[in-house]
Formats: structure tokens, C-alpha cells, sequence
């Protein structure tokens, strides 16, 4: 199989989708979609449902026609070719195994559709399943196993032809939790081995962060931001990405006074201030990480009646009562019981960590 | 749970008893009729049956019209069960309707309407003229041909619908996972969606045969008297001939290859289901 070549983080455009454009009866899904992917990148395209990721994912496939803009694929345009002659590999959500064939079948179906022997296949059929670690269940009926398995024999189907590049279509969201994060690490770790380019399509945050060099947040259609996990964390581009990657205390304010690169903000919670210059009386969505909200004063300093106090093991998760659309969350290191609901606590914060969005943007 | 069940079962017991003194007692004396000479208990019926070779020209060409009728039905239906599985809304409504519709219309209904076409002055043949691609009339009513067309024609929903409800429930990631594995269409169809569609192409093979088979109408209408098969025989044997030990045994053989079919075709449903 391919001999691993040094990753890139998309300067190389080894995917190229530019202007891209589809819409379904007349309603819009996406338009001048441009997403750039590099050579060995794990990225997960990231958004609610809804949002086009599916879309974009087939039509890189090429199992939906875009209506406008173009697909380049190591430089060749594939804008129009049929998803047979793409050399692009897809793991469905469903996994999509042939109910009638058996693991091996199953396994062996892109090197028979390429015209190879039934005979020719079996050591590279072997080879990748010992890769998935599923060899013991080569004659097996499909039906017979566990979702965690048929991922497996999935991720082999889609590996033992050599895509140029392998999409995933929501691959763990038909397993419970615990295996889902086991899966998660083993898969990553084989796609790397083996320098794979991947683009994994999910709506959950933690999937995303967890398996993906980059992740692009999607939202009706667009792109909100394409960036590396902890930038997305610690400097999201919207609020819509600070509210769907990880949690944040949310407030609404109104600015009231803004001078060089700091405004001051009235909430219902009293005032604050946040980095960034902005029009006096501009509405804004401020937000802040629940990790570096701490309890005590600080240079934005709330008091907060608690609603909630959640003790998670590693964290505790301290709720403020908050008017609707708003959050007031802080996290605390272990298990903390200090604190109950009702109770009155300090959140503080600084200012260099506040994240302020104009509303409505 | 197997008390319940039992219990259940119950319920079958008025459709069961009705058909017992309805079909199967009727059927019965039937069956015995073929077997009884005098009160004696003999196969003599279905060796002077079996000996005539004018009956067995007429079971070769039942066998072959039928056999030939499942083919064609199955080459149409099958392309028809595919757009129809794919098609939404107003579409499908206008194929399910195209289909379930015409067998509202009688047989006989349909049969004279294929006799107005294939007639010697008929339409087809009208057509072919004024084309100038014959001078004369071909003959096209009363040949095996025709009836074949015609019993296709009227058999056509019975082979549709049970593989357009196979093919409706398919997974449509299937045929979608085996592109991206580069399977072209062709290798898509004969690897993909035609296997997991032979129990439907089964069970319409089956209805088809059996009622193909068992035709009297339609031939009666399209190739007349000149032509028998096996149905017409039965109905000769006990109408005119008044030959009831003759009805009997042609009734029985008939009845012997509906059951074969049967259950050929319910053992080959049940490999194929256990193969998925």
C-alpha cells in the first residue's frame, strides 16, 4: 500500500474544492463552497444537521452532482467524474456492508470491481483485515456482528483499494460511547500509520476534536471557520463556533463605552469588559471558556446565584442562573462539593480571555 | 410464549376450516377421482395419459408457454420494478396505479383487447402496412407467440410488485459503497442490487408461472381451440367429453407441478434470505 509521505496542513491543495454550488428543489445547500485539504490531513467537516456537510462529503465522493464551482484532486479536476473512477473511498454511518457476501466477500469487493481474481485477493483480503484485527471472522455473515466489527470490516472494505483519499460519513455514531473512543484512537492511529488523507463528517465536537488535525465548523452552508482544534477552542470566529465547539459562559450586553481595543458591556449581570473596539450602543455576544472562569474576583467579576453544581469526577461544573440565551458556567479542577445550589459565588475572569462578538454575526 | 402463540393460531382456524370444506374436500374427491377406476385404486388414467402423444405435445407447449411467459414478464417487470423503486410521489403513485388498475379490468376484457391488435386486419397489422414493411397481413392471432405476449401483459403486475417491494427496501448506500469501491454500474447490478433482489425476481417467477401455467381465458381467446394446453384439456375432458377420470388427471399433473413450483421457489426464497 502507499509509502507514507510528509502531511501538510492544506498549503499543498491536494483537495481543492472551489466555488462549489447545490441546491435541492430550488433551496440552496451551499453556494461558492471553497475547502482545501493537504496531503496526509485528518479533517472533519463539523456543523448541526442540516448544515451541507453530507453534501459537500458527496459530492467530493461523486455521488451528488454539484451544480456550479469545481473539485481538483492532486491537481487532476474529477469535478465530473463518477464516483467509480475517483479512487475515493467512503465508511458510511450505516457502514453499508453487502448483507449477501460474507467479511472476506465484503473485504475483497474494490480489488473484484477492479478486476482482480477472486483467487488473487486473499492475502491482501487477509492483510487488511489482520489490519482492523477482525481476521478470525473472514467467513462470517455481516449480519452476525457488532456494530464496533462491521466499522471494522467497513474500514477495511474502504482501505484495501488504496483511495487517494477516505471519507467518513458520521463512522461512530451507531456505537455507544465507550466504544466509540476506543475506535476513535484506533482508527486514528491506523489512518496515520498508513499517511491516509481523511475527511471525517460528524456533529459531535468531541469526535471532531479528537480525530482531526483541522476542523471545519459548518453552518447553513458555509464554512464558519477551518482551523486546528485548539484554535477553534481558544479563538473561535463567530459565536455560533464558540457555542458548538465546547461550552462557554454566554451573556448578552449592550457596549456602553468603548476606547482603544477594550469596551465596556452591560449584561443583566452587571458590567464587563472585553477586549475590541466597538460603536457605542452595538449589541454583543460575549463568551468566555468555563475553565478560566474562576471563583474569585478577578478583572471581570460576576456575582451568581447557583443553580447547579455538577460534580463530574475530573471537573465540576458550577451552573449560574441565567436569563433565557444566556450561560453562566465555571469549572473547577476534581471533585469539588463546597458547593450547593442556591448558593451565592464570585465567577471572575480576565479580560484577555473574554471573546466578544458583534450579535447577529 | 409457545402457548401464546399457540393461542394465536387460533385465530386462523375460520379461514382454515373454510377452505377445508370449500377447496380442499372438493379437491380431494378430485384427486381420488383420478386414481379410482371402478372403486379400484389404479394408475391406469395416468399411463393412458402419458402414452398419448397428442397429450404430451399439449403439457410440452403449457410447459414451454409458461415458461417462456415467466421470461418475458420477468425481462419487462424487472427494469419497470427498478425506475419504480427509485421514483417518489406523483410518479410512484402514477406506476402503482398503472399496475394494481388493470387487473380491476377482466381478463377477458384484456384478452379481446390484444385480439384487436394482433387480428389480421388489426391494428399492429394496419400499422406494419401502411409502413410499407409487409404487403401482407403477418399472422400474429392464434400463434403461440401472441399468447405469450398477451399472458405476460395481463401477468406483468404479479412479477412487478414482489421485486419492486424487494428492491424498494434495499439500502441505498449499498449500490452508493460499491461506486466508491469502482464498481461501474454493470458490475454494481450483478454484484449488488440483482442479488439482493432474487427473492423478489423468486416470488414473481413463481406467481407468474403458477398462474401461466393454469391459463384457460387467455388462450381460449388468443390461440382458440387449435392449440390447447393442459387447462383447456381439463375443461374439454369435463365439458365436452364428459370424461371425468381424464379431468381428474390432467387437473392432478397440473396441480403437481403448481405445488413443485411452490416449493422449489419458497426453498430457493429461503437460501437466498439465509445467504443475507
Amino acid at each position: 500500500m502507499a509509502p507514507p509521505a510528509p502531511r501538510d496542513m492544506g498549503d499543498s491543495k491536494y483537495l481543492d474544492v472551489t466555488a462549489v454550488g447545490k441546491a435541492f428543489k430550488g433551496t440552496s445547500v451551499m453556494s461558492g463552497m471553497d475547502f482545501r485539504v493537504g496531503r496526509g490531513e485528518l479533517v472533519s467537516l463539523l456543523g448541526p444537521s442540516g448544515c451541507g456537510k453530507t453534501t459537500l462529503l458527496r459530492i467530493i465522493a461523486g455521488l451528488t452532482t454539484a451544480d456550479s464551482g469545481e473539485v481538483l484532486l492532486d491537481g487532476r479536476a474529477i469535478t465530473s467524474a463518477p464516483a467509480h473512477k475517483r479512487n475515493i473511498s467512503v465508511v458510511f454511518q450505516s457502514y453499508a456492508l453487502f448483507p449477501h457476501l460474507t467479511v472476506a466477500e465484503n473485504v475483497a469487493f474494490g480489488l473484484r470491481a477492479r478486476g482482480h481474481a477472486k483467487t488473487d485477493c486473499g492475502p491482501k483480503v487477509a492483510e487488511a483485515l489482520a489490519l482492523v484485527r477482525m481476521s478470525d471472522f473472514a467467513e462470517r455473515k455481516v449480519a452476525a456482528l457488532s456494530g464496533g466489527q462491521q466499522q471494522r470490516v467497513a474500514v477495511a472494505r474502504a482501505l484495501i483499494v488504496d483511495p487517494v483519499l477516505l471519507l467518513l460519513d458520521e463512522p461512530f455514531s451507531a456505537l455507544d460511547r465507550k466504544l466509540r473512543e476506543t475506535m476513535q484512537v484506533e482508527l486514528k492511529t491506523l489512518l496515520r500509520d498508513r499517511n491516509m488523507t481523511a475527511i471525517f463528517v460528524t456533529h459531535d465536537q468531541d469526535e471532531a476534536m479528537g480525530v482531526s488535525d483541522r476542523i471545519a465548523v459548518m453552518n447553513a452552508g458555509q464554512i464558519e471557520q477551518f482551523a486546528t482544534p485548539s484554535e477553534l477552542y481558544a479563538r473561535p470566529a463567530s459565536a455560533f463556533v464558540m457555542d458548538f465547539v465546547g461550552l462557554s459562559t454566554r451573556l448578552n450586553g449592550e457596549v456602553i463605552e468603548s476606547t482603544e481595543n477594550r469596551s465596556t458591556i452591560r449584561s443583566a449581570y452587571g458590567t464587563v469588559h472585553a477586549p475590541g473596539t466597538f460603536v457605542p450602543g452595538t449589541e454583543v455576544t460575549i463568551g468566555v471558556r468555563p475553565e478560566l472562569v474562576k471563583t474569585r474576583a478577578a478583572e471581570n467579576t460576576l456575582r451568581v446565584t447557583l443553580a447547579d453544581a455538577m460534580v463530574l469526577g475530573s471537573k465540576t461544573q458550577l451552573h449560574g442562573r441565567a436569563e433565557a440565551g444566556d450561560c453562566l458556567l465555571c469549572e473547577v479542577p476534581g471533585m469539588n462539593s463546597d458547593y450547593a445550589p442556591g448558593d451565592t459565588v464570585t465567577f471572575g475572569w480576565d479580560v484577555a480571555d473574554t471573546l466578544v462578538y458583534e450579535t447577529g454575526t | 410464549m409457545t402457548g401464546r402463540a399457540e393461542r394465536i393460531g387460533l385465530l386462523a382456524l375460520p379461514g382454515l376450516s373454510f377452505l377445508a370444506v370449500i377447496y380442499a374436500l372438493p379437491l380431494f374427491m378430485l384427486l381420488l377421482k383420478s386414481v379410482q377406476i371402478d372403486g379400484q385404486f389404479s394408475f391406469a388414467e395416468y399411463v393412458a395419459f402419458f402414452s398419448d402423444s397428442y397429450n404430451l405435445s399439449v403439457l410440452w407447449r403449457t410447459l414451454r408457454v409458461a415458461l417462456l411467459t415467466t421470461g418475458l414478464a420477468l425481462i419487462i417487470a424487472y427494469p419497470t420494478a427498478i425506475i419504480m423503486a427509485r421514483a417518489k410521489g406523483f410518479w410512484l403513485s402514477v406506476f402503482l396505479v398503472a399496475m394494481v388498475l388493470p387487473m380491476s379490468v377482466g381478463v377477458v376484457v384484456k384478452a379481446f383487447a390484444w385480439t384487436i391488435l394482433f387480428r389480421t386486419r388489426g391494428v399492429l397489422n394496419d400499422t406494419l402496412m401502411s409502413l410499407g414493411i409487409t404487403d401482407a397481413p403477418i399472422r400474429m392471432l392464434f400463434t403461440e407467440t401472441a399468447l405469450i405476449i398477451g399472458a405476460a401483459n395481463v401477468f406483468l403486475p404479479f412479477m412487478v410488485l414482489p421485486i419492486y417491494a424487494v428492491l424498494r427496501q434495499m439500502d441505498s448506500r449499498l449500490p452508493e459503497a460499491a461506486a466508491s469501491l469502482g464498481a461501474t454500474p454493470v458490475f454494481r447490478f450483478m454484484n449488488v442490487t440483482f442479488p439482493l433482489s432474487l427473492p423478489g425476481v423468486v416470488a414473481g417467477c413463481a406467481f407468474t408461472f403458477s398462474l401461466a401455467i393454469s391459463m384457460y381465458v387467455i388462450p381460449s381467446l388468443i390461440v382458440g381451440e387449435r392449440q390447447q394446453t393442459l387447462s383447456m384439456l381439463t375443461a374439454r375432458s369435463f365439458l365436452y367429453l364428459r370424461n371425468e377420470a381424464l379431468g381428474a388427471t390432467i387437473s392432478s399433473i397440473l396441480l403437481l407441478i403448481a405445488i413443485s413450483v411452490v416449493l422449489t421457489s419458497s426453498w430457493a426464497a429461503n437460501r437466498l434470505g439465509a445467504r443475507q
